[in-house]
């Protein structure tokens, strides 16, 4: 490519600054609207290869100016359609920036381009160059696109009136992403990419549940699918509803069956606790049940410090993952808690309690606002015994549980030994790290758990001793 | 009377029992695996796969064999000796001798610091590593099945490595083993304990003296440049940082910190910063000598390993005192520690003797500070390096022999350099001083004895005074969520690898090769981990913005991110990284499971380490400590000089079928990663080739496409050629690299005869195997399914 190009092409671009003096011009940015888009259009309507230029082209555009920037792209195929569209824009992102002096940030209305003098002097002259390289890397990564076309605009009036359509697409295809849901296809997709670390562990990716990684969505796995059906991405035929809320289907049950060589059988996409979804290594954030509040706290990578139920983020992840179904722990990707199922088998949001405030700030816009400030963050809580005062204090809905628990509780008060006297709303187990934990449901389970005292102060006021029955025959 | 023993309590009434804490039971970790603390014969099995597979290759670097007095014996034409061994036995006995020295150097500084430490601190030292490490030793964990708790738990690490090194070493005697792949596999199963002992000796440092961790820790000086020479200097040489660290104590408990610099030459130097971010890094071991000669150290503090032999003659030419603290290292002097620290300062102060053994590292702490304040008054007027009439006169005696040339490691042109300076040019002789790896050997040849390092230091003066240099601390492990954050981009290859660049001083082209290697695969997103001199000799080079390699990436185990690791005892971390990858993402467990931990590393985790400058018996058992990891590592042309290669042979394919675990079916894979270790020539072979040994059998298509691009375009950038048999890498089309995939295409047809069919742009026919998305694999016949 580099004999036909006057740049080099190479993901190690990538990354590659382009600073102010650096700079030959910038495009979009701060100051300058700017936008990208990517259409689908039907196979007639498309000449391949074609570039049309409106408005000044590089070398006419003032040297360390700041312009208005457009590019559309058009693309067809047999596979090609609308709700791929986004997919391929976004991967504008990535091979753009594979090309050496030109330096490509965000997606949409917010690019930022700059173009480095450099490049300029080695012999980029055109848009069209940039063009042409980057129908040929879409072409090369994803043969589904057959034809593509571009415009690429710098008039300052022509870009104003294409942004308020490309607008208007952007609002639609929100629109489109927020209302499909998994009901509205027939199709999941699997994700094994990370097999190549985690080999036993399946992701699916439906309309309301993105890869646990937050890399992969279902529209991505509907494009990578069509790109190679044979490959990490492959469709999921979902079959019947077994449960609409639980989120279980006959086909993804079949495929867990094969996929996990028979040591699953079931996954509900949408639970935390019955048959939930396996967990890879790479998931953004892990939920953890604490049983002492009945509640689902959520701690993300970033967050170092340990959350209330005393783990860290890297103690807990231990003890998940490595694609297996960990009752008590739930690995997904930051953008499941936009989904509108988002664990709703199992209270959806009225059961999370407690999150970090940077993660939770981050996904506010998907968190129900009658909730939101019951959901504690480490700036009001960090142990178990505060969470348990700011829920009582916000009246938070899994308060409601408590009552009934310690009421279900004090009826077998006589039957449990361990909960009695420690001053807890309700039935408290003990955990150790490693150990997984089901959700109290009343009733002492031993548990067949070992505990072992170290410096522990035992006053006794009294012992008896007395000789135990047969003692004396096994003495020696 | 109670009495002591068991007895019943029939019942318990108004009893308050208090817990402070609740811990989990030792043994509840994890189930224990099939191989805890293996014997050679435990792990034989995996040995002996890798050398089927990387069969050694030997470079006798000595074709005679002199350990017995039945010797000399000549094994060349296929000879026995007197015992019976052969040439190829006698090697391989001699890799494996070179890596118990090895292994026993870390080990001894382990076991050496523990003794130190808990009489320091007390056995009870918690292992604490923040929240972020779960994981906390995850050698020790795999190899013995030990969780390590406290301090005083790292002793059950030493105790096994110490008598496994005796056993192997054993079996290097005349009259025992007799099989060059026995030998060779021993030498793996040293390499094994060299990784746990290194993995110990760090940790015990780490966790009781609380280095730093993470991305975050500071950037310190670096370079000669750095050392105040206002201020009296303190040298340290060498890897054993108790000593040193009682000297910086002492300083900042006498409000002494300030007026006193600490310098320090080789993992010494590393470790100190790691302690105290106000000590100065002079260099790696190529400095050595050279500093010393330079006569700006007040005193001279030596601990153990990489030290010159003579250096008490060194500091005895430009009379620094010398204090050695260690007992490996005595050099016939006398120890002190039972004197009272005045006078071993008078004795060392007056002259009266040039340098001291002080075993006690307190009595150290006390002789040195003291004696470097005195010293630096005394030596005001010392001049160490030629004047300009003496430079002058020294290149005039050169009558141009060559027998320096001959002598240098890297053949060096000393002579002309020399011819020149007599003609009045400097230059040529200052720009070896980057490339000299400061050994002296040319002055031992020397018939005009001419001073040729004290000549050379001399014409770059000005350049060796400027070198002031910035190099991140040494921040110890991977934290598990680093592990997790680059688990996505490594396997969609936006990370393409890491890259591991470790090992000593014996460069073929100076210091600069190794930030070449270094930036080359920063800038290429690769993470790039360094210890030891690796980590010091890249910071000595600025890019284009002025930026050293540390200020330019950043610090993180992240794309693109360049990581000091720390000292050589911290390589082991390196190993830990590739650990954790199977721990986290794939739940394996560690315990007694080494087999199985390497297996995964080998057939999914693309690293590769390079040991550019690999000099010490410990660079070999560090090396073979990787390998038997399931990591490639590339050595320097003197690696050579190890004796053997482990090389793989991807002319007969049989050697490349991996079981895969989901069906115990065979599949014939393409050579990834090719070899184990093996050494190049020059930078421009190393680059391409490390590239390639990070591809491994399980690389998806994504990331196959990148490190294909990458290794294809280093190829052509360094070689200008690609390497004639890179279609091996392409299961399908989708693992071409994406900005030339037509071109490749068309070459694939036209000089490789494969079949394309060009409307979908498929390849058809050619390729060794398809991808499959189900592939896992493994070279282990216990982990496929139905196997007991």
């Amino acid at each position: 490519m580099g004999e036909e190009f006057p740049f080099d092409i190479n993901p190690m671009y990538e990354g590659e600054r382009i600073r102010k003096k650096g700079m030959y011009v910038e495009l979009g940015g701060p100051d300058q609207p700017g936008f990208e888009l990517v259409r689908a259009a039907s196979m007639d309507e498309v000449e391949d290869g074609r570039f049309t230029m409106i408005g000044p082209d590089i070398l006419d555009l003032k040297e360390g100016s700041q312009n208005t920037y457009a590019m559309m792209f058009r693309m067809a195929g047999e596979l090609v359609e609308t709700d791929l569209e986004s997919v391929v824009e976004r991967r504008m992102h990535d091979f753009q920036n594979y090309i050496q002096g030109y330096m490509h940030l965000n997606q949409r209305y917010d690019i930022w381009v700059r173009v480095s003098k450099d490049a300029v002097k080695k012999g980029l002259k055109s848009f069209e160059q940039i063009a042409k390289a980057t129908i040929r890397l879409y072409k090369a990564e994803l043969p589904f696109i057959e034809k593509m076309e571009a415009t690429f605009i710098t008039d300052p009036d022509e870009v104003k009136k294409q942004l308020d359509g490309a607008m208007e697409i952007f609002a639609q295809r929100d629109a489109r992403t927020r209302d499909l849901h998994d009901e509205d296809v027939d199709l999941f997709y699997g994700c094994t990419l990370c097999q190549s670390f985690a080999p036993t562990n399946v992701c699916v990716v439906t309309p309301d549940r993105v890869s646990l990684c937050g890399a992969i969505n279902w529209f991505d796995g509907r494009a990578a699918a069509n790109v190679d059906p044979e490959g990490p991405n492959f469709a999921i035929e979902k079959g019947e509803c077994i449960d609409e809320i639980g989120g279980e289907y006959t086909g993804v049950n079949e495929k867990t069956v094969e996929l996990s060589g028979g040591e699953y059988d079931r996954i509900q996409l949408h639970s935390f606790f019955d048959a939930p979804h396996t967990s890879c290594g790479c998931f953004e954030v892990i939920g953890f049940y604490m049983p002492e509040v009945d509640g689902i706290g959520w701690v993300d990578r970033d967050y170092t410090e340990p959350s209330p139920n005393g783990l860290a983020f890297s103690t807990m992840a231990g003890n998940t993952g490595g694609g297996k179904q960990s009752i008590g722990f739930l690995g997904i990707g930051v953008e499941y808690f936009r989904s509108p199922k988002f664990i709703q088998k199992d209270g959806g949001w009225n059961r999370v309690v407690w999150m970090p405030s940077r993660l939770k700030e981050r996904v506010k816009d998907g968190i129900p606002a009658d909730i939101s400030d019951k959901i504690s963050t480490e700036n009001d809580t960090k142990t178990i015994d505060e969470l348990k005062e700011f829920l009582k204090a916000k009246d938070h809905p899994v308060v409601k549980n408590w009552i009934e628990e310690v009421e279900e509780a004090e009826e077998e008060a006589a039957a449990v030994s361990t909960a009695g006297g420690m001053g807890m709303p309700m039935q408290m187990q003990q955990f150790a790290p490693g150990q997984i934990m089901m959700p109290a449901m009343g009733g002492g389970s031993g548990g067949g758990i070992k505990i072992i005292l170290k410096n522990a102060k035992i006053t006794i006021s009294e012992v008896k001793f007395e000789e135990a029955e047969g003692s004396k025959k096994k003495g020696k | 009377m109670a009495k002591e023993g068991l007895f019943k309590i029939g019942g318990l009434e108004n009893v308050q029992i208090n817990i402070g804490k609740i811990v989990s039971e030792e043994d509840e970790w994890e189930p224990m695996g099939p191989v805890p603390c293996p014997e050679v014969e435990d792990m034989r099995h995996w040995y002996m796969k890798l050398l089927d597979r990387y069969p050694p290759f030997y470079a006798p670097y000595c074709d005679m064999c002199c350990l017995c007095t039945f010797g000399k014996c000549d094994l060349t034409g296929n000879k026995k000796g007197a015992c019976g061994l052969d040439m190829r036995g006698q090697q391989a006995r001699f890799v494996l001798i070179a890596c118990c020295m090895g292994a026993s150097a870390h080990c001894g500084h382990g076991r050496h610091m523990l003794h130190s430490l808990i009489d320091m601190f007390g056995a009870d030292v918690p292992v604490d590593l923040g929240t972020q490490i779960n994981v906390e030793a995850p050698i020790m964990r795999t190899v013995i099945g030990v969780k390590p708790k406290v301090l005083g738990d790292f002793a059950k690490a030493f105790d096994y490595v110490e008598e496994q090194i005796a056993q192997m070493m054993d079996a290097t005697h005349t009259g025992q083993e007799g099989s060059y792949l026995d030998y060779e596999a021993k030498a793996y199963h040293v390499g094994m304990l060299d990784s746990l002992a290194k993995e110990a000796s760090d940790m015990i440092q780490m966790i009781a003296f609380k280095y730093p961790m993470g991305a975050d820790v500071p950037l310190v000086d670096i370079g000669v440049g750095c050392v105040d020479t206002d201020k009296p200097i303190i040298l340290v040489i060498g890897h054993n940082v108790i000593p040193s660290v009682a000297i910086i104590d002492y300083l900042d408990e006498h409000d002494m910190r300030d007026l006193v610099e600490v310098a320090g030459i080789c993992c010494t130097a590393i470790d100190n910063t790691r302690y105290d971010f106000k000590a100065k890094v002079v260099g790696a071991i190529g400095r050595q000598l050279r500093f010393v000669r330079s006569g700006v150290a007040d005193v001279i503090v030596v601990d153990e390993q990489c030290i010159r032999a003579d250096i008490v003659e060194q500091a005895q030419r430009v009379q620094a005192p010398l204090i050695a603290t260690n007992n490996k290292a005595l050099y016939g002097l006398p120890e002190r520690s039972g004197d009272p620290a005045e006078e071993i300062i008078e004795d060392l102060a007056s002259g009266k003797m040039a340098a001291v053994a002080i075993l006690d590292p307190e009595k150290v702490a006390e002789v040195v500070p003291k004696l470097a304040m005195i010293m630096k008054n005394k030596r005001k007027n010392i001049r160490t390096l030629p004047s300009d009439a003496e430079q002058k006169e020294y290149a005039a005696r050169c009558y141009d022999c060559g027998n320096c040339v001959l002598a240098c490691p890297q053949g060096l042109p000393i002579d002309r350099a020399m011819q020149e300076l007599a003609a009045g040019n400097p230059e040529p002789m200052s720009i070896l001083f980057d490339k000299c790896v400061g050994c002296g050997r040319c002055e031992q040849v020397c018939k005009w004895e001419i001073p040729i390092v004290d000549v050379m230091q001399k014409t770059a003066l000005k350049q060796v005074k400027s070198e002031k240099f910035k190099m991140r601390v040494g921040r110890g492990p991977v934290l598990d969520t680093e592990i997790r954050n680059v688990g996505a981009p490594l396997v969609l290859g936006t990370i393409p690898g890491v890259i591991a660049v470790v090992g000593c001083g014996n460069y073929p082209d100076g210091t600069e090769d190794v930030y070449k290697i270094a930036r080359e695969f920063a800038l290429r997103k690769y993470i790039v981990v360094a210890t030891g001199c690796g980590a010091m000799d890249m910071a000595l080079y600025r890019n284009e913005e002025g930026e050293t390699i540390y200020e330019e990436f950043p610090g993180g185990f992240e794309a693109g991110g360049v990581v000091n690791i720390g000292s050589c005892v911290s390589n082991a971390h390196i190993h830990g990284a590739a650990i954790k990858v199977a721990s986290i993402f794939a739940r394996r467990n560690l315990r007694g499971n080494m087999d199985e931990i390497a297996d995964y590393i080998l057939n999914r985790v693309g690293a590769a380490g390079v040991a550019w400058g690999a000099m010490s018996q410990k660079a070999a058992s560090i090396g073979t400590g990787v390998e038997v990891w399931g990591v490639p590592v590339v050595v320097g042309p003197h690696g050579a000089k190890y004796r053997h290669a482990h090389i793989g042979r991807k002319d007969d394919l049989t050697k490349w079928d991996v079981y895969n675990m989901r069906d115990g079916s065979k599949v014939r894979c393409e050579p990834a990663p090719e070899h184990l270790i093996l050494g190049a020539e020059t930078v421009e072979e190393a680059i391409p080739l490390l590239a390639r040994l990070c591809m491994r059998p399980v690389d998806n298509p994504s990331g196959r496409q990148i490190k294909l691009t990458h290794y294809m375009d280093l190829s052509m950038k360094y070689l200008g050629a690609y390497h004639d048999d890179w279609p091996i890498f392409v299961r399908s089309e989708t693992d071409l690299p994406l900005a030339r995939k037509e071109e490749y295409l068309k070459v694939l047809e036209k000089d490789y005869g494969w079949k394309i069919d060009w409307d979908s742009k498929k390849i058809l026919e050619g390729p060794l195997r398809k991808q499959d998305p189900q592939f896992d694999p493994t070279n282990l016949e216990r982990l496929l399914k139905g196997a007991e």
